[in-house]
């Protein structure tokens, strides 16, 4: 009883603060209404006994991401009442849109609960012994090995990505270059002139 | 042997019809005439075996054709006697006016051209009469279809030409779709093309019906009369002649060819091949009578009025192809071929004699600016008076005859020996066509050799008495001619009065008078020497060797006809000819005050019975206007607007919104997946 | 099955991974000098990538990695389209824009990981590694879209296909939560086994969210969007490398899809995939004759052909299956032959030309490159005897014998629409007079011979190799069957 209850309240709240992160006028409420949303989704992954993954949440998302987004943001000097302009324009269409797929999501929901779900063929039988955290990590390290392995490439192609498209050589700048300092001999910097009177040094 | 006979035409044509002006014209010239003259010598000896008993039917497969379920046809030569006969007429002919052309086409500046026409024509009805199937009959069929389309548009510059050969060919169209459907018809029926296994198959198929256009016929009767009307469209029979006369445009060597010796009389061919099939269905037989009679008839009369020399033959051509025709109907099939072989021999040779006329006349074609050539030009005389005895059918019975006394004689008595309500139809028909044609090949004659010379008024001489000049500078060859005629022309001023305008007739040079030596033989002699074997109850069967019905029933009959019948002929032949010397020599205002006297009678055999100005009402011109109807209406209106046009404006507006549609903000991209997803979700759900 | 197993079986993807973290390692050490060095290295790491493929078959990590013939025959032509991308960029990028010092070393670097990528996405057993390489090969396109980021058009265009592609993988990931949360598993033969007792309406949801986000990827119509203007605006090598790898991988990843996780309801999936085909070979085929830029017009050929690819996939059967390979064999062929001509569209300076307009008269200045053209556009057009024809008809005659006479029939008609704007470029290039604007002379051999080889091989010689490639894509079909 008071985990329906539970879980109806955390998912009314996830869906309407999902709501508000789209529709806030002020980027910086969009972002606490996304963390928001986090500690519900948190809190639905608790009650399906997914400890682990929830503390993920709160720590990564909300700890970390969310807090990036935060500053960033901040510190974007967006004109954001232009870019939802457009957004508006298309809010009816879209409504419109969104209700068709929402009565089809209804109708979803009302086959599943028809329809039975197929524990049987679950890879991976929730294990009642062994700590959330143990049996995710025994499975990200063997059977989806492969995939995790996938997943740092992925990683990697946007810290790449990241780096082309931001990073510019700046010209100008003098940097060290330590090698050559060190194989610096003195004939090379210096030099004897036997300067004339009366006329300029020749550098 | 027979290969190289059919096919040396078909290299020659393709030598000289490719190498054109490149090998010029002497070298294409003396290829195609070679070979023609190769094949004529192989032909011959073919015959005369046949003629002799010393051969018999066979067939010589070339290759396969068709295999196409229980369709087979194969290109095979076949030579039995009825081939050997069309052989030796196609190759004879086709040879001597190869050779005739070397003269009459000498000015023309694309010989090449017309030599390998001319070979591709006796190329293709050389196929035409070899072959053994349906198929392949068909193929000889349009061959000769479109070589004649080419050879009357030869001189493609000159609208009249065109027009013609364009008539011809649409003519002949509704023949041949006819004669399609008779053999789509025959292989519904048969399950075969093949002729020898159709003939045999013909008998027990007598009396079944078939449903056609909705109701029933008897098979054999709706088969013949859609094959005959593919000879009516070939032969030019009467509803399907109209483009005959008109042909005349062509060269005049091709008018021998063609239209008198060889390819109009495919159709009787065609018939005399199939005779089985037409044996038995009587219908038919009545229909192919009835028709050739009326051709005759219709024909004959027609030629008593014309002017153009060549086109009196013309119709005297569809004519005599009415007699052939009416013969095959009442079952003298031989009579017909022997009418075919002689007719090819007299008919050819008037044709090449009127274009000797011409030639001299300085492509004059109208007769009444003729007269009084006699002397001009002696040897092409002779050779027309020979083609008109020939023609008009002079001989004394029992003692000797020209071709023609034979074997229109023959039919005459076969339509009475007959006996059937439809062959003494014909028979009066042929007796009076038979005066037509004496008249009419007198009135010919007299028009153009005897009387005063009335060629001032030709418009044609006018420019050759006036071009004297030009000719001697550019013309070598001619240089004394022209001279001559120069001083003529000087002369002329004081007298114009004796007719000649100073115009001097020319005889035409040796390659056009040997052909028409040969021919004059032939068209004497023909007859006599070969109506033994082709016409002869007995000496008939051996010859024919069963590669047409040969009625010996008939044949005997034919000998038994009172006196009165075999002298009707030679009587009004006699009268024709006294009318026309009356008419055209002695008292030369008779025609004049007989067409004032008869002025819609006249007129109606002027206007050719008013054919062309009826076809034009009943059919071109509604033609015309169902054509531009479905060609504004239906094809610009309906079809392209629609169709085409309708689509490339349709694809270019549709390009036109994708590109709005393209607007480039990521919004409207972003909607229109949505969509998509939407629409397959629903779709999804729903179906 | 150990590891050491299983890492074997994958061993292309190893060599390429690791091949190009040491790349990345030399680009780090030695900076962008050694471009053109890691260039060729990259082009060498590929074609021995390509030799490993001989290497057993099998299923590796528990049937998530899929090493077979259909998986080898796809990988070919990613390394070769990839290949030839690498190829093509240093020159390109030298001369386009003045502000770069030539070409950056991560950019066969990327390359190299995409196709590490795209070689998960044709050997995914599982949706999971399905997802996995489709997101390894997405991220990496998305800023090779940009890579020119000082250049206004690429940013905008690695942006758009970066929003648009999140949006994708949205509608992906989702349907495959779906069919997770109905069939309780990822791997395809789990769902293929749960699809075969009967499709509930959460499954064929699942069903609909999974080809929508395919459908992304191939740019089949409605997905489509993104493709003209990502086309236009990324690099020319980049523009070539989406039109052929990616396009290749995506759609042998659907039809693995298709027919070996959701073979059993398959009547379900083939409506979808008839509308879309029909939809992208009409929109691909029309809206490309308003286009006055090459690379535009170029870009709606790859959806029209793409929907022709599709009609060999509606099909369904072996026989469809193969001739959409053989499709995509010769379609990978045509469209790098086609871009490597538009590459030659520079000025005096080297600056890459991209109107139409500008190919006006081309035939007298540079008739071989005209005549590589007027192929390309003839091929793609699908007139005999080039080899463009062979796939449409093997796709057309799958079509047929299911009995799709009405798709094969429109795809014919829409294959007359594209006739017209490939013919149209013919048109300008032979019979306009030319402008002002003239070509700077080709003096590249790679560039040259690759626009000779792939010429060659869609001339009628081509034909010549329809016993191999026949029997190739036979037996690359028949093993998902």
């Amino acid at each position: 009883m008071i985990q329906a209850f539970a879980f109806y309240l955390f998912a009314t709240m996830l869906i309407a603060s999902a709501v508000l992160v789209i529709s806030a006028r002020n980027p910086v409420h969009s972002v606490l209404w996304l963390i928001l949303g986090f500690f519900n989704a948190a809190g639905l992954m608790l009650l399906l006994g997914a400890e682990f993954i929830a503390m993920l949440l709160v720590i990564v998302y909300v700890g970390a991401v969310a807090v990036l987004f935060l500053f960033v943001v901040m510190m974007l000097d967006i004109d954001f009442a232009e870019l939802r302009a457009g957004f508006v324009r298309y809010l009816p269409f879209g409504l419109l849109l969104a209700m068709v797929l929402a009565v089809e999501m209804i109708f979803a929901v009302g086959a599943w609960k028809a329809g039975s779900l197929e524990m049987a063929q679950r890879l991976v039988p929730i294990p009642s012994d062994v700590p959330n955290i143990e049996a995710i990590g025994d499975l990200l390290y063997t059977r989806y090995l492969y995939v995790f392995e996938g997943a740092g490439l992925v990683l990697l192609v946007a810290l790449i990505g990241a780096i082309v498209l931001t990073h510019r050589a700046r010209g100008g700048i003098r940097p060290q270059n330590i090698s050559e300092q060190v194989k610096r001999r003195p004939q090379d910097a210096t030099r004897n002139i036997d300067q004339p009177v009366g006329q300029g040094v020749e550098l | 042997m027979i290969q190289l006979i059919v096919f040396l035409p078909l290299l020659a044509a393709i030598v000289a019809g490719l190498g054109n002006r490149t090998i010029g014209n002497v070298p294409a010239k003396l290829v195609t005439t070679g070979a023609l003259f190769a094949s004529c010598a192989l032909s011959w000896p073919i015959f005369i075996s046949f003629l002799t008993g010393g051969a018999h039917a066979h067939v010589v497969p070339v290759l396969d054709f068709i295999r196409s379920g229980d369709l087979s046809v194969d290109w095979s030569l076949r030579v039995d006697t009825l081939t050997s006969v069309m052989l030796v007429v196609v190759t004879t002919v086709s040879a001597l006016v190869h050779l005739y052309s070397w003269g009459y086409m000498s000015e023309d500046d694309s010989q090449p051209r017309f030599f390998a026409y001319l070979s591709l024509f006796t190329f293709a009805m050389l196929m035409l009469v070899t072959s053994d199937n349906l198929v392949q009959m068909f193929f000889g069929w349009e061959g000769v279809g479109l070589a004649s389309y080419l050879l009357i548009g030869f001189w493609y510059k000159k609208p009249s030409a065109s027009a013609a050969a364009i008539k011809a060919f649409v003519v002949n169209r509704v023949g041949d779709f006819g004669f399609s459907l008779g053999i789509f018809g025959t292989f519904l029926v048969f399950g075969t093309v093949s002729i020898p296994a159709i003939l045999a198959a013909s008998p027990d198929m007598a009396g079944s019906t078939i449903g056609f256009l909705g109701a029933r016929f008897d098979v054999m009767t709706l088969l013949c009369l859609l094959l005959f009307i593919g000879a009516m469209g070939k032969s030019a029979q009467l509803g399907l002649h109209t483009w005959l006369p008109d042909a005349m445009e062509g060269p005049t060597p091709v008018s021998a060819l063609i239209h008198a010796a060889t390819m109009v009389t495919a159709g009787v061919f065609m018939v005399c091949r199939l005779s089985p099939m037409f044996e038995t269905s009587e219908t038919a037989q009545h229909v192919v009578t009835y028709v050739g009679a009326a051709t005759a008839l219709f024909a004959a009369t027609v030629g008593t009025t014309q002017f153009d020399i060549k086109r009196v033959i013309a119709y005297s051509t569809c004519s005599q192809l009415g007699y052939m025709f009416f013969a095959a109907g009442v079952g003298a099939y031989n009579a017909a071929m022997f009418h075919l072989f002689t007719h090819a021999f007299f008919k050819a040779l008037l044709f090449l004699g009127a274009g000797s006329v011409i030639h001299a006349m300085h492509h004059e074609q109208d007769m009444r600016y003729y007269g009084g050539l006699r002397k001009h030009i002696p040897l092409t005389f002779w050779a027309m008076m020979a083609g008109t005895l020939a023609i008009t059918g002079v001989g004394v019975l029992g003692v000797f005859g020209f071709a023609g006394f034979y074997s229109k004689d023959a039919i005459i008595e076969a339509t009475f020996a007959s006996g059937s309500e439809s062959g003494g139809i014909a028979f009066a028909v042929a007796v009076f066509a038979a005066l037509l044609t004496s008249f009419y090949s007198w009135r010919l004659v007299f028009l153009t050799f005897y009387g005063k010379p009335r060629w001032e008024q030709s418009e044609h001489i006018q420019h050759a008495v006036h071009d004297a000049h030009g000719h001697d500078h550019d013309d070598h060859a001619h240089a004394a001619h022209g001279h001559d005629a120069h001083d003529e022309h000087d002369h002329a001023h004081g007298s114009v009065s004796d007719g000649t305008a100073g115009y001097h007739p020319h005889e035409s040079p040796w390659p056009m008078l040997l052909p028409l030596a040969v021919l004059t033989i032939g068209a004497i002699a023909a007859g006599y020497v070969f109506h033994t074997p082709f016409l002869d109850a007995e000496h008939g069967a051996a010859f024919w060797q069963g590669s047409l019905a040969f009625d010996a029933h008939l044949m005997h009959a034919m000998h038994e006809v009172p006196m009165w019948v075999k002298m009707s002929a030679s009587a009004v032949m006699l009268t024709g000819f006294v009318i026309a010397w009356f008419a055209y020599v002695r008292s030369p205002g008779i025609p004049a005050a007989f067409v004032s006297q008869f002025r819609i009678l006249h007129d109606f055999l002027y206007r050719k019975w008013y054919f062309d100005e009826l076809y034009d009402v009943i059919f071109v011109k509604p033609a015309f206007a169902i054509g531009r109807f479905l060609w504004k209406r239906g094809d610009e209106g309906t079809i392209d607007r629609f169709g085409p046009n309708g689509v490339a404006a349709l694809v270019v507006s549709g390009s036109r919104l994708a590109g709005r549609l393209q607007s480039g903000y990521v919004y409207s991209y972003a909607l229109v997946m949505l969509l998509g997803l939407a629409a397959a979700a629903t779709w999804a759900m729903v179906g | 099955m150990s590891y050491a197993e299983s890492l074997s079986l994958t061993l292309s993807e190893v060599i390429l991974a690791a091949g190009a973290l040491v790349l990345l390692l030399v680009a780090g050490w030695a900076g962008d000098k050694a471009t053109r060095l890691i260039s060729w290295i990259a082009v060498v790491l590929l074609a021995v990538a390509g030799l490993a493929l001989l290497g057993p078959a099998g299923a590796a990590f528990g049937g998530q990695y899929q090493a077979d013939s259909f998986a080898a025959f796809a990988k070919v032509l990613i390394y070769f389209a990839a290949g030839a991308s690498i190829l093509i960029a240093p020159r390109f990028f030298q001369l386009a824009d003045g502000s770069h010092m030539g070409l950056r070393a991560e950019y066969p670097i990327l390359i190299l990981l995409a196709c590490v990528g795209m070689g998960m996405m044709v050997s995914a057993g599982d949706l999971l590694s399905l997802y996995v390489g489709l997101e390894l090969n997405s991220l990496a396109a998305y800023v090779l879209a940009s890579f020119m980021r000082s250049d206004q058009r690429s940013a905008e265009a690695g942006l758009k296909y970066f929003v648009l592609g999140a949006l994708a993988s949205g509608i992906l990931l989702y349907g495959i939560s779906l069919v997770y949360g109905f069939t309780g598993t990822t791997a395809f033969d789990g769902i293929a086994k749960a699809y075969g007792d009967g499709v509930s309406m959460g499954e064929l949801f699942g069903l609909v969210f999974v080809f929508a986000g395919l459908a992304f990827k191939v740019s089949a119509v409605p997905f489509h969007m993104w493709t003209p203007d990502v086309y236009e605006g990324a690099p020319t090598p980049v523009t070539t490398f989406f039109a052929s790898a990616p396009k290749v991988a995506a759609l042998c990843m659907a039809i693995r899809v298709a027919v070996v996780a959701m073979g059993p309801a398959a009547h379900q999936w083939q409506q979808i995939v008839i509308f879309a085909a029909l939809a992208s070979t009409i929109l691909g085929g029309v809206a490309a004759i308003n286009q006055t830029n090459i690379k535009r017009l170029l870009a709606y050929s790859s959806i029209n052909n793409v929907g022709f690819a599709l009609i060999g996939l509606a099909a369904g059967t072996q026989q469809g299956i193969a001739a959409v390979l053989t499709y995509l064999a010769v379609y990978v062929v045509m469209t790098i032959g086609s871009f490597v001509c538009v590459l030659q569209m520079r000025d005096a300076e080297g600056r890459p030309i991209e109107a139409i307009s500008a190919l006006a008269g081309l035939s007298r200045s540079r008739p071989g490159l005209s005549a590589a053209f007027a192929i390309f556009m003839f091929s793609l057009a699908g007139i005999p005897p080039l080899f463009g024809f062979w796939p449409k008809f093997l796709v057309f005659d799958a079509a047929v014998a299911v009995g799709l006479l009405p798709l094969a029939a429109v795809g014919i008609a829409t294959s007359v629409i594209g006739a017209f704007y490939y013919i149209k470029i013919v048109k300008i290039i032979y019979f306009d007079e030319p402008g002002e604007e003239v070509f700077a002379a080709n003096n590249n051999v790679v560039e040259t011979g690759l626009m000779l080889l792939t010429a060659l091989a869609v001339s009628p010689i081509g034909y010549l190799a329809i016993p191999v490639l026949g029997q190739l894509s036979d037996r690359a079909a028949g093993s998902l069957f």
